[in-house]
Order: C-alpha cells, then sequence, then structure tokens
C-alpha cells in the first residue's frame, strides 16, 4: 500500500448529466499531477469529490489507506487533503494576514499563541510577506493566487489540490507563481494534483497527466505521450475525423518536427 | 484587533456615563428608562455576536428575549421560585431554544436559519396565547416578584450584567473564536476548505448569543413585572436589528451604544406624540442612508485614527 491517493470507479451524475464516469487513478507520494481536459470535462467536479464538497455516488477514495467517503470537507482537510479554488475566495473584511491564520486554526495544525508567526512565515513562503496588514480586498489577483496557496499550506497537507491557479494571470505572472509552486513539490515533497488550462506552463510542471473528456479519464501517462495522444488532440485542438485521417496527418497536426 | 489606550479610555468614560447618568436625571423615570435601554443593550449585543460576526441574519431574537423571559415568569408567578433562579434558568431555556432552531437550519447554506427563527419567534407568540391557562394567553404573567425593591439597585444590577456580558462576547469576538467567526462570514466554503468545522462555530455562536438575550429577557421581566405575547413579536427583533445597525455591525460595543441611544431617543420624542413615529424613522433612515456603516462604532474608529 504505497499509494497516497487511491480512486476507484468514481461516479457522480447530475441528473442525466454524467459529470464524473467510472474515474481511476492512484497517486504516488511526492508526485507531482496534472489533470487535463476542455471545460466541462469534470475536472473541478472530480476535485470537489475528493475533497468532500459534493459527495461522490458510488465509487472509492482512499486517502493514506482510509476511505474518505461521507467526510465533510473540514474533516478531509484535517487527514491532510488541502485545495485551492478556481475562484480566488478570501476571507472579505479581514487583513490578509488574518486569511492565514484561519487555516492555522485547524484542529490538524492548531498551536495556540503561535498562529500569528505561523500565518507570516506562510506569507513570506508565498511572497506576500510585506502585504501582512492589508485589508484582502486591495489585493491584485495574482497576490489572491498566492494566498490561496499560502491558506492551503497553513493546514500542512500532504496531498495539495490546485484548482487552476494560473486562470487570469498575466504572462509575467505566471512564472514566478510556477516556481512557487515547482518549489513546494520540489523543497517540501508534497503531493501535488494541478487542474491548468495554460498548456505550456502545465506541461513544464507535471510528471504524469489524467486527460479528461465529458467525465471519463481518457489516459494516463507522461506529459510528452500525453500530447500524442489522439482523443487529447481531439478535445483541445479540434475534432479531426478519425475515420479518415492517414497517420501523415495526425503526426503533422502535432508538429513533431 | 487588540484593545488600545484609546479603547479602554473610551470604555471607562461609557461606563462612568452609565453609572453616573441614574444619578444625575434623578427620577424614577428616567432610571426606568435606562434599564430598559440596558436590556436592550444587551439583545443587540448579542445579536451582533452571532449574526453581526457570522453574517448569518437571525430575524427572530425575540424567541430568546421571550423565552428568558417567560422562563422567569413561570418560576416566579406559577412556581413561587426566588426570583434569583431566574436569572440561572432563563439562559438554559433560552440556548434549549437555540438548539432546536440552530441544529437543523445552521447546517444549510441560504436562509433556512434566517427564516426558521422569524416562524419560530411568531410561533411562539401564537403558543403563548393559545396555552392561556398556563400563560395567562394576552394578558401574560403578571406580579412577578422584583429581585431588588430599589430602582437604583436594580439598574445597577442590570447595568453590571450588561458590562459582564458586553466584556465576555468581546474577548471571545477578538480571540481566535472570533477571527473563524468573521472568516465564516467572510466565505463559508473556504473556512471549510480551511479545515474549519463551520455548522460546530455557528451553533455555539447562536448558544452564546441566546443565553446572553435570555438573561437580558429574565432581567427585563422583573422590571416590568410582567411578561406577554409582544415579547416574541417580530417588531421586537426587527428593532434589534436596527439598533445593531445604527450601532455598527461587528463591533459588539456599537450595537450597545445603538441600543441605548435609540431607546432613550424614543422616549425623547414622546413629547410629539403622533408625530414620534415620524420623526423617529426619518432619523434612522438619515443615518442608514448617509453611515451605511452606522454610527458609533465607525465615529469611533474614526476618533482613534485621528487620536493614534
Amino acid at each position: 500500500m504505497n499509494a497516497l491517493l487511491t480512486v476507484e470507479g468514481l461516479n457522480k451524475r447530475f441528473g442525466g448529466l454524467h459529470a464524473v464516469k467510472d474515474v481511476s487513478f492512484t497517486l504516488k507520494p511526492g508526485s507531482f499531477t496534472g489533470v487535463l481536459g476542455p471545460n466541462g470535462a469534470g475536472k473541478t467536479t472530480m476535485f470537489n469529490l475528493l475533497t468532500g464538497f459534493i459527495p461522490f455516488d458510488t465509487g472509492t477514495v482512499q486517502f493514506e489507506g482510509q476511505s474518505l467517503a461521507g467526510l465533510a470537507p473540514y474533516q478531509i482537510v484535517n487527514r491532510g487533503v488541502a485545495r485551492t479554488f478556481q475562484l480566488a475566495r478570501p476571507f472579505i473584511g479581514m487583513s490578509v494576514l488574518e486569511n492565514v491564520e484561519v487555516p492555522c486554526l485547524a484542529p490538524r495544525v492548531r498551536e495556540l499563541g503561535k498562529t500569528r508567526t505561523r500565518a507570516q512565515a506562510l506569507l513570506d513562503q508565498v511572497g506576500l510577506g510585506d502585504k501582512a496588514n492589508l485589508p484582502v480586498d486591495v489585493l491584485p489577483y495574482g497576490d489572491l493566487r498566492r494566498l490561496e496557496i499560502a491558506r492551503a499550506l497553513a493546514t500542512r497537507p500532504k496531498l495539495l489540490l490546485l484548482d487552476e491557479p494560473f486562470a487570469g494571470l498575466g504572462s509575467s505572472e505566471i512564472e514566478p507563481l510556477a516556481d512557487l509552486i515547482r518549489s513546494l513539490h520540489r523543497s517540501e515533497g508534497l503531493t501535488i494534483l494541478i487542474i491548468e488550462h495554460k498548456l505550456r506552463e502545465f506541461m513544464q510542471l507535471v510528471q504524469e497527466v489524467i486527460a479528461m473528456d465529458f467525465g471519463e479519464v481518457v489516459t494516463i501517462g507522461e506529459p510528452a505521450v500525453i500530447v500524442r495522444h489522439p482523443r487529447v488532440i481531439d478535445a483541445y485542438i479540434g475534432r479531426m475525423e478519425i475515420d479518415e485521417p492517414t497517420p501523415q496527418t495526425v503526426g503533422a497536426s502535432v508538429g513533431t518536427p | 484587533m487588540m484593545m488600545s489606550r484609546i479603547d479602554w479610555i473610551g470604555a471607562l468614560a461609557a461606563l462612568c456615563g452609565l453609572i453616573a447618568a441614574p444619578l444625575l436625571l434623578g427620577s424614577t423615570y428616567i432610571i426606568g428608562i435606562l434599564t430598559v435601554a440596558l436590556c436592550f443593550g444587551m439583545w443587540a449585543a448579542s445579536w451582533d455576536f452571532m449574526s453581526g460576526l457570522t453574517g448569518r441574519e437571525n430575524f427572530g431574537h425575540s424567541l430568546f428575549i421571550g423565552a428568558g423571559a417567560y422562563t422567569a415568569g413561570f418560576l416566579n408567578v406559577n412556581f413561587g421560585i426566588v426570583p434569583w433562579w431566574s436569572l440561572v434558568a432563563a439562559p438554559i431555556v433560552a440556548v434549549m431554544f437555540s438548539l432546536v432552531i440552530g441544529f437543523p437550519t445552521l447546517r444549510l447554506k441560504g436562509p433556512y436559519f434566517a427564516l426558521a427563527m422569524l416562524s419560530a419567534a411568531t410561533m411562539m407568540q401564537s403558543i403563548t396565547v393559545i396555552f392561556s391557562t398556563y400563560t395567562g394567553g394576552q394578558d401574560g404573567l403578571n406580579g412577578l416578584d422584583p429581585i431588588l425593591y430599589s430602582q437604583l439597585d436594580y439598574y445597577y444590577l442590570v447595568l453590571g450584567f450588561l458590562v459582564a456580558s458586553v466584556c465576555l462576547l468581546k474577548v471571545i469576538a477578538n480571540s481566535s473564536w472570533g477571527t473563524l467567526l468573521r472568516a465564516i462570514r467572510g466565505d463559508e466554503a473556504s473556512c471549510q476548505a480551511a479545515g474549519i468545522n463551520v455548522t460546530f462555530y455557528k451553533i455555539a455562536s447562536l448558544m452564546i448569543s441566546a443565553a446572553v438575550a435570555g438573561l437580558g429577557g429574565a432581567l427585563y421581566a422583573h422590571y416590568q413585572l410582567q411578561v406577554g405575547p409582544d415579547l416574541f413579536t417580530v417588531i421586537l427583533s426587527i428593532n434589534i436589528i436596527i439598533m445593531v445597525y445604527v450601532g455598527g455591525m461587528g463591533s459588539i460595543y456599537g450595537p450597545v451604544g445603538g441600543a441605548i441611544l435609540l431607546s432613550v431617543l424614543t422616549e425623547a420624542l414622546r413629547g410629539l406624540s403622533e408625530y414620534r413615529l415620524w420623526v423617529y424613522t426619518l432619523v434612522l433612515i438619515f443615518i442608514l442612508f448617509f453611515m451605511p456603516n452606522g454610527l458609533i462604532a465607525p465615529l469611533w474608529r474614526r476618533l482613534r485614527s485621528i487620536t493614534s
């Protein structure tokens, strides 16, 4: 039993929509995995199922060998699974520092009297140290993304789920944030599962990709292999007439030299 | 947010003012008005602790007030128990009511909690009328014993409970518990993602809020020496919310000031007879229009930033 997270046969229906269909995969400790797929492929829904924000219909989710089924989101966080949201959701009306103090108060990491220093250290780590006392409302979007990550780190997760951390960021903001995420993986040994649309950054970050479409796992593999997979190309670059093309045209459209 | 020196000076000045007011103004009529104002202060502060901090509006705070007051009435009038015991029993009964409403509804998102509080208070008002053999119906329960025979002493007793309640609520609000309550107001899903048991904190806060409101209800009952179904009315709940808004939501001390200000204003305008509600309403509209964050707490914050 050396997998950190084992997902088997995960299913979720919203009425007639089969949002997540028989999804199975495992994450090894210390791995860095990406979830790829077009809009509506069920990526965020899958995150919500894994973190308890939406209960799943059937299937099993095991974290460190223990089932996460039926647990409330806060209980899953206290097991060591933290997440960020696709749209940054700060605690409006509080300071940047207080925003990070809240997760420092989670039962898993609570150390009375040390909350403030820990929160400040986390802000320093993500590069927001000098903005600690500002009201969170004035932070630009890129900083809110960093704040999301600081809040997730505050719960000392073993597994971190990042939901489109680069969404809405300019190219000058993406690179430093990607460096931050990379350093979390490399120097802290954090296991990371990331959803992202910015293909270039994404492919440079991750070691393995879970490609999804229409709620299903299309394929799992290394980034270099994934980008050559016909169904991934289909979903991302547009539908090709699968029954017509010759092998050459497939190769050409992927852009191999 | 820690209390700075100016906050302590302000709190002491307010306390001295409240201690001196009945001595300077003298008449039992004014002492009575001030005693009721202090009860409203407890109710407004306790409303603010739960709803002001977490942002989950409670439209039936009178449920806890009425529960506390009727507990006092039952024990004293129907069972002849010494009135001091009301002050112990009323908060307990109010907390039980808060569990009945809070446990099922605070787990949910949406307006269920606000609606459940509103309807529960209205139901209790009807129940007190329907079971009139026990509750005295529209007339309520009359002839409660006073706790203290001197009006002035009783004023100071209520003041003591108000100060103790506000200190308790303020200490909790300034602690990490308060940080979590304000975070719930900011974003409930983010709180969950931060590993915080949101439901637990909301229910626990409602219990504390109910206990203080129930205590205030019992103190009010033993001042009026009468309890009636009007203690469960929506109007009472709404008045408390207005006091909180005028005082400045989420600050605890602001709503106490708002409650005292508006209670006294209502009485001061009595001379205008039928124009009273007109003027009162105009004043409210003026305050809420030009100072949407309230009057007392924002003014105090401005004063503090000037002096520091």
